[in-house]
């Protein structure tokens, strides 16, 4: 089985984001896996290890300063890796889905992958467009949000949260996933395998972007959320204060 | 309120008409694609629904509420059609001229506005109505869609079958959630949570750790690696506040702190707070609130 892993990088939780003159400022960040890639890719070696002769190959779209995170990766259980940069760089999910599905076409020759994971969405843009784009570029099956995956080799079942419950879905390889926490538990490391991967390849590709973005941000600011808190010593202060000034319940 | 502005409308899947009398507002068309095979999603199916009806009537702009369906389908009809995708908009503005969306990054450290780039534009918003719904200025013609041609053709994926909650309610749906965290102590100490939420018609919700202890579903963990909501009352019970948590309850009109720490953060989003351990001030809250209800 082939089986295709994206992964992005993103400032990890400690990290305090500033912002300075309308953007970002990511100079004191320290970035890490994308916490739902880390699914995806628990996801991807699994089944590798169920389904002899498989291929996990991890895609990033992203400056060489991410080999450190695709390194890691590849201690994960990923087979090699190819990090991907654009003539300029890709500033919307339309762009980074472009660049990712010629990437994935430009390294499955003939055919596509019979998996391609991703993470539900980055922590950082949160917009959880990249997979699906991805999926509709390469003409791919696709289901978003998986909490549940049942590989055979005839086809794949999984599951996602619905509003209210729960939806179960049948699908024919090939198929592209997003996943969702709770798929599974997530391996550590060990020190022999951060050895071994460091003999695993990680080829770079320089890919033509002319294609414009599809959405610009116009506008970044902090977001301070404070608020005055009023304390209240009593419990049934509190509900005449929900209950009948803010008129809650 | 834009008299020159044309809404149309899709349902898919068979719909009760009567359940949106005295709900719609402006002018516009109504589609109803009631052949039954669309009220289970399809994406191949519903682009080619959304795609027809954008072409007949000309539209620019497609809206979505934020849901796992639009989540879905909205990235791959933006790509389909070549059209902007500004997802997750808590704020739309002005999207006659120089449209904007504006929404959180960075779990909410951040605000961002994005502007589409793209003739046509799809919305998926959280937001919810500021404007009261004017019955009586409606002009809406309804069209009933024939089952189109293509729904025959095998197109996947299938959904196969769909398991609902009993309890129905979603936290992202709800609008009153009482939340509890790892200082709730046990599985079982969530009892006094339940009863709190069933006396207020609310949810309960919770944070991480308490989901990964097993004490609660996944469904209902809220916050950077769970569901992002927007209630009008939260109440966080044994909560600390932790930035991945308040990630994902920055929408919330009023917010309720209940911990055992003066100095938990909790207290610097909240609107109103109690200093006290959960096992006493749970009780007493319950039985002040059964009093209320009662009174009225
Ligand atoms: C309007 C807009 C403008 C932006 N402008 C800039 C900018 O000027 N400069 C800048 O540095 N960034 C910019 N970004 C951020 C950057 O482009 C995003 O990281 C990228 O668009 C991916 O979107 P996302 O992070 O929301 O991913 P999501 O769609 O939320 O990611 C979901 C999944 O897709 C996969 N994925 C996402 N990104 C990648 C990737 N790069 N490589 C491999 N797999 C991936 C992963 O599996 C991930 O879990 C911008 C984003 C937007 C929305
Ligand atoms: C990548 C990543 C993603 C994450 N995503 C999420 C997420 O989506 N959602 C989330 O919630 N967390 C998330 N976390 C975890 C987050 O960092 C915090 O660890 C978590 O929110 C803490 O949960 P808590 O407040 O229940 O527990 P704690 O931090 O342990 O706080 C317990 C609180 O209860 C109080 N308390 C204890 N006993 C009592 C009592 N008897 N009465 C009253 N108060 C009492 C304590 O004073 C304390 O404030 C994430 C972390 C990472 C690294």
């Amino acid at each position: 089985m082939d089986i295709a892993v994206c992964l992005c990088q993103v400032p990890d939780t400690a990290s305090v984001i500033t912002v300075l003159d309308g953007a970002v400022d990511l100079s004191r960040v320290h970035e890490v896996m994308n916490p739902f890639d880390e699914y995806a890719l628990e996801e991807a070696v699994r089944l590798k290890e169920r389904f002899e002769g498989s291929v996990v190959t991890l895609f990033c779209v992203a400056p060489p300063s991410a080999k450190e995170m695709l390194r890691k990766a590849l201690a994960l259980g990923g087979d090699r890796a190819v990090l991907i940069s654009g003539t300029k760089e890709p500033s919307d999910p339309f762009q980074t889905a472009l660049l990712l599905s010629r990437a994935i076409s430009a390294c499955y020759a003939t055919a596509l992958p019979d998996l391609i994971f991703c993470g539900k969405h980055s922590t950082d843009f949160q917009s959880a467009q990249v997979p699906l784009m991805l999926a509709e570029l390469l003409d791919l099956a696709s289901v978003s949000a998986i909490i549940k995956l049942n590989a055979s080799t005839e086809g794949i079942q999984v599951e996602r949260e619905i509003e209210g419950g729960i939806e179960l879905l049948d699908l024919h390889y090939p198929a592209l996933f997003s996943v969702e926490k709770g798929l599974n538990v997530p391996r550590k490391t060990t020190i022999k395998a951060v050895i071994e991967a460091r003999k695993k390849p990680i080829d770079h590709l320089s890919l033509t972007l002319s294609e414009s973005p599809f959405v610009a941000i116009t506008a970044m600011k902090p977001l301070i959320r404070k608020k005055q808190c009023r304390f209240v010593s009593d419990a049934k202060e509190l509900i005449r204060l929900l209950g009948h000034e803010e008129a809650l319940f | 309120l834009r008299p020159d502005i044309t809404v149309s409308a899709l349902l898919a899947g068979p719909a009760d008409l009567r359940q949106l009398e005295g709900r719609m507002a402006g002018t516009g068309v109504l589609y109803l694609a009631s052949d039954a095979r669309f009220s289970r999603y399809n994406p191949e199916h519903y682009q080619r629904l959304i795609t027809d009806i954008m072409k007949r009537e000309a539209c620019s702009d497609l809206f979505f509420a934020d849901t796992v369906l639009s989540r879905d389908l909205a990235p791959r009809l933006s790509v389909r059609l070549k059209a902007s995708l500004l997802s997750g908009c808590s704020i739309i503005e002005d999207i006659a001229s120089e449209a904007s969306c504006t929404r959180a990054l960075y779990s909410g450290s951040v605000i961002a506005s994005f502007a589409p780039r793209r003739p046509l534009s799809i919305y998926t918003t959280s937001s919810r109505p500021t404007h009261p719904i004017i019955p009586s200025e409606t002009h809406i013609s309804l069209v009933l869609l024939e089952p189109p041609g293509f729904i025959e053709a095998t197109l996947l994926p299938v959904v196969c079958g769909m398991v609902m909650r009993e309890s129905g309610s979603d936290v992202t749906e709800a609008g009153i959630i009482v939340a509890g965290g790892r200082g709730m102590g046990s599985a079982e100490d969530f009892e006094q949570l339940e009863e709190l939420a069933r006396l207020l018609g609310g949810v309960v919700g919770a944070s991480r750790p308490v989901v990964d202890e097993g004490w609660r579903p996944h469904a209902e963990q809220i916050g950077q690696t769970g569901k992002t909501v927007a209630p009008a009352l939260y109440v966080a019970c044994a909560i600390s506040g932790a930035p991945q948590h308040l990630a994902g309850i920055g929408s919330s009109r009023k917010v309720v702190a209940i911990n055992s720490d003066p100095h938990a953060p909790i207290f610097d989003v909240a609107d109103y707070g109690i200093v006290g351990d959960v096992h006493l001030v749970l009780p007493k809250l319950i039985e002040g609130l059964q009093e209320f209800l009662k009174k009225r």
